[in-house]
């Protein structure tokens, strides 16, 4: 319309209105940052079909990804929600041991390899998920396998 | 010949001062943290910065946060706040801020 620059500092709104019934509901996932980034790589290793397919969607929705991508979009969640479900009802000690430890070391996952181990291990021995980080270099050791660590915080 | 002591009593208040303060904002810290260790160097992953009116309607006095952590502060009612639940409680799906100017409002 102009040339001004848009302001979105002034005010704030929260629209309350429901989304419309021709829209189907999905349940939003309710866990917060700590436990989300603990169970991320189960995630990625369950969902990574579902997550491309929602990024592919909305890389060729030209902009309109938000509208047309929804169906798409709520596979992704309900994925998730089946993952963090699962590891709620096989390895709750774990997950929150794990989580509790992300949340109270600035959500570094080098921190708390002492508690992440035994969580991989469950899931893996329960679910089937094994934690792989995406992009390790060939002939290289994981950086969450490996045996000795130098920088650390001390704790337990 | 030896320094009287009542030379050293304003090191002492100092001391005291410094101690007192430190304390306060040590205990203030830790209130906003809800008892953890604070976040840091938090990056861009969506640094929302949120105006300081609708914070002091939610009860809070800090000026910006991540989008993370503005989640979790709708999840669960704290900024620190964390839960492990799958499904999120009725009404998070309509919490959610627009930003926008005065005249849209």
């Amino acid at each position: 319309m102009t040339a001004r620059e848009p302001r979105f500092n002034h005010h704030v709104l929260v629209d309350t209105t429901p989304l419309p019934d021709h829209i189907p509901k999905v349940k939003e996932l309710g866990v917060s940052s700590a436990p989300l980034m603990s169970a991320s790589f189960f995630i990625g290793a369950r969902c990574k079909p579902y997550n491309d397919d929602y990024m592919k969607c909305k890389t060729e929705a030209n902009g309109r990804g938000e509208l047309d991508c929804m169906r798409e979009g709520r596979k992704v969640t309900r994925c998730a929600a089946s993952v963090l479900s699962d590891v709620n009802k096989h390895c709750l000690a774990q997950f929150r041991a794990h989580w509790q430890c992300l949340e109270n070391n600035n959500q570094q996952m080098y921190q708390c390899r002492f508690y992440e181990r035994p969580l991989n291990k469950c899931v893996f021995d329960n679910l089937g998920l094994e934690k792989v980080i995406p992009g390790t270099p060939e002939g290289t050791v994981p950086v969450h396998l490996r045996e000795k660590q130098i920088f650390q915080r001390k704790f337990t | 010949m030896g320094v009287p002591f009542e030379t050293l009593l304003p090191y002492g208040v100092i001391l005291v001062m410094f101690g007192i303060t430190g304390g306060a904002l040590g205990g203030l810290q830790h209130m906003q943290n809800g008892g953890k260790r604070g976040r840091h160097n938090t990056d861009m992953w969506d640094r929302v910065r949120v105006p300081i009116g609708f914070l002091e309607w939610r009860g809070l006095m800090l000026t910006s946060l991540q989008q993370m952590m503005d989640r979790d502060r709708r999840l669960t009612g704290y900024l620190r706040g964390q839960s492990d639940r799958v499904e999120a409680a009725p009404g998070y799906e309509l919490n959610s801020a627009w930003r926008c100017e005065k005249r849209f409002l």
